[in-house]
């Protein structure tokens, strides 16, 4: 088939996925309680001005209709307007599509960068006390939610030292200091959780690669240690870690809402909450699109990424 | 007659264990002679296995090791530093493992992983230290002109593997299991070595390639003159290829000596049981004969012999010690009080009665490998 014709198909099946998806979510959102007007005007509202504004917001129509129209305006990249601003969807979720992704790629970096020497570490030396330690730390990590490791970093950095900025987000364009600098705490903050979780993986997954016969082999030929660590060892034990990598970070990218809030950064994660709460069916619809999108996506670069690490896997 | 090239004096290796200590070979000795090939022949857990790794001390760090001597080429092992250790493992002396499949590394290339033993113990010019053979493995790949590239080839080429330059490329999972056995073994012989420790080289392959496996080491024995220490539970394969044979049970030798004098006149009831299980042409047995048991647990072994267990003999004496006895030919060793002189009366007795192992000691065994 080719590695073309590959993902061209992982590409199909991707849309099936965001399309069965976006279906169920769609017919789902309107069959749970609540309803936009009311939540616009008040409980108390007069019943014609409600009825009104259903009639104008279209959500009179029956489902299919809703529906139908729904899908064709998406035909035309068209995602609706928010009921609530009246925003265009597509432009109320781009402009908080950046933070989102920044925390995500900065705090999956930091996780790497922490879990993998402690997972070596902690693998090449087990039970000893440098195993102990990092065992304790990841636990306090796994067992610590985000938004408190973010209060304290928060306390820290931002209160005592007065070093980085509690508050906001500073868009890339005004530069890369003023950028890292706003979502370095919250980026820290979601890289430890991730990076604890990784950790783990990337330990147990040494500790089988360790005792593999070819292992064995390596150290019967005489080679140095380390080479037989980092060269027969690390690319095999990265195998089972990179599937959780690509879970983690997608996680990521959903958003972490929490972390949104204590930072005051207006992101995917926040507007979903908003959304959702305010029943805002078209925003709630487009980021649920924006995110399965991506979800999958990932899932294919990691497929992809396997063929690189993983010589048994070629398509 | 020019120095052994391998003597190993009273090896023990234990394991602790949270049982308690785990004797897993016990005051075992033996002698290789150069060009020799040594076979060690026992089912599972009689601690074959670990006198090889012993030797080269790939065990376990729970493990330790005692020895009078491990004297390997005139050097004594046991007190070599573990840098010297290093430089023996993979060039003096090279190891075959049982199960290809898992004991080549599955993210480099075949020819790789002869290319590295070349670098390392080789007398190509090409540095081998960890940052140039990161650089190898991560970011340049290794070139198909450098020398140890070559060699590799040309050793694929010896092992008999076709199109060595294209296989040399191809990962073990592309090769068939008798394939990786060759690559393997080719592995082995990358640095020249004086001596390859096969652990159970045949066993994870089906008879036909492990008589070409088979073919192909004696091949190697005459043309790189190198020694071997075949490893085994099948007596079969030892009669194929070795010349003096070690049988081991429980972690201690129960019988040793050259091939066609044990086969053809075995004295531990142990090794008459072995026998018994080999499948003959000849047979009109309906079932082939089975040793009921198992091995008994190493750790906290009781004195005496581990065979008693199982033995059709055992007798009072069984549960003390037994000295070595020797045969009339010199190079017949056995470990069982049937053959202390006291008691010859007995075992004459026992083996009227019964019948046994008359049949089998005068029969040849037809059965084993294929030729």
């Amino acid at each position: 088939m080719g590695l073309r014709g590959y993902v061209l198909k992982r590409i199909a099946h991707a849309l099936l996925v965001v399309y069965l998806v976006t279906t169920v979510l769609f017919i789902g959102i309107r069959s749970v309680p609540g309803d936009p007007a009311v939540l616009i005007l008040g409980r108390d509202a007069d019943p014609a001005a409600m009825q009104e504004l259903r009639e104008s917001l279209g959500l009179n129509e029956p489902i299919y209709v809703q529906y139908v129209r729904w899908m064709s305006g998406i035909m035309r990249g068209d995602f609706g307007n928010s009921l609530f601003t009246n925003q265009p969807v597509t432009d109320t979720i781009f402009g908080l599509v950046e933070p989102t992704i920044s925390i995500a790629i900065v705090a999956m970096i930091i996780a790497i960068f922490i879990a993998i020497p402690a997972g070596i570490i902690s693998a090449v030396r087990q039970y000893s006390i440098e195993d102990d330690i990092v065992t304790f730390v990841s636990f306090i990590g796994l067992s610590q939610p985000s938004f408190f490791t973010g209060i304290l970093l928060l306390l820290i950095f931002a209160g005592h030292f007065q070093l980085l900025p509690a508050f906001g987000y500073n868009p890339i364009s005004e530069g890369i200091l003023p950028w890292l600098s706003s979502i370095i705490l919250p980026a820290t903050a979601a890289g430890i959780s991730s990076g604890a979780v990784l950790m783990r993986m990337v330990r147990s997954s040494m500790l089988d690669v360790l005792n593999e016969d070819y292992m064995r082999t390596a150290e019967a030929k005489g080679l140095d240690k380390n080479l037989i660590l980092f060269k027969h060892g690390l690319q095999n034990a990265l195998i089972p870690v990179l599937t959780l990598g690509g879970l983690l970070f997608g996680a990521l990218l959903g958003g972490t809402v929490t972390l949104e809030i204590v930072f005051g950064i207006n992101g995917i994660g926040r507007l979903v909450i908003q959304s959702i709460s305010r029943r805002d069916f078209p925003v709630i619809q487009g980021v649920v699109i924006i995110i399965a999108f991506v979800f999958v996506m990932l899932n294919l670069v990691v497929d992809l990424l396997y063929t690189a690490i993983n010589p048994k896997i070629r398509y | 007659m020019t120095e052994p090239i391998l003597e190993v004096k009273n090896l023990t290796t234990s394991f602790s264990t949270d049982e308690g200590e785990l004797i897993a070979v016990d005051d075992v000795s033996f002698t290789i002679d150069r060009g020799e090939i040594f076979g060690i022949v026992g089912e599972s857990g009689s601690g074959k296995s670990v006198t090889a790794l012993s030797i080269l001390q790939l065990i376990d760090s729970t493990g330790q090791i005692d020895a009078d001597e491990i004297l390997f080429d005139g050097e004594d092992l046991l007190s070599a530093s573990d840098e010297e250790i290093r430089q023996i493992r993979g060039s003096k002396m090279g190891m075959i493992f049982q199960n290809p499949s898992t004991s080549l590394n599955p993210v480099l290339t075949v020819g790789e992983q002869i290319a590295e033993v070349v670098r390392h113990h080789g007398d190509v010019d090409e540095s081998d230290s960890f940052w140039r053979e990161m650089g190898r493995k991560y970011v340049t790949g290794t070139s198909t002109q450098s020398p140890s590239w070559k060699r590799a080839v040309s050793l694929l080429e010896k092992v008999g593997i076709p199109a060595p330059e294209e296989r040399a490329k191809d990962y073990p999972h592309q090769l068939s299991g008798g394939m990786k056995q060759r690559a393997m073994i080719a592995q082995a012989l990358a640095a020249d070595p004086e001596l390859i420790i096969a652990d159970e080289p045949t066993t994870a392959l089906d008879v036909t390639i492990e008589a070409q496996i088979l073919a192909e080491l004696e091949n190697l024995r005459e043309e790189f003159d190198v020694s071997i220490i075949f490893i085994t539970h099948d007596l079969g394969v030892i009669r194929e290829i070795c010349d003096n044979v070690t049988v081991m049970y429980a972690g201690e030798v129960m019988e040793a000596g050259d091939v066609r004098t044990i086969i053809e006149d075995p004295w531990h009831p142990y090794t008459q049981d072995l026998i018994a299980c080999i499948p003959r042409l000849s047979d009109d047995r309906e079932w082939l004969t089975v040793s009921e048991g198992n091995v008994p647990s190493l750790v906290n072994k009781e004195p005496g012999c581990p065979y008693r267990y199982r033995c059709d003999y055992e007798f009072g004496e069984c549960t003390t010690e037994s000295e070595k006895f020797a045969g009339s030919s010199a190079n017949h060793q056995v470990k069982c009080h049937l053959h202390d002189p006291e008691h010859d009366e007995q075992l004459a007795t026992m083996e009227r009665e019964s019948g046994l192992y008359d049949s089998q000691s005068t029969d040849s065994i037809d059965g084993g490998v294929s030729q």
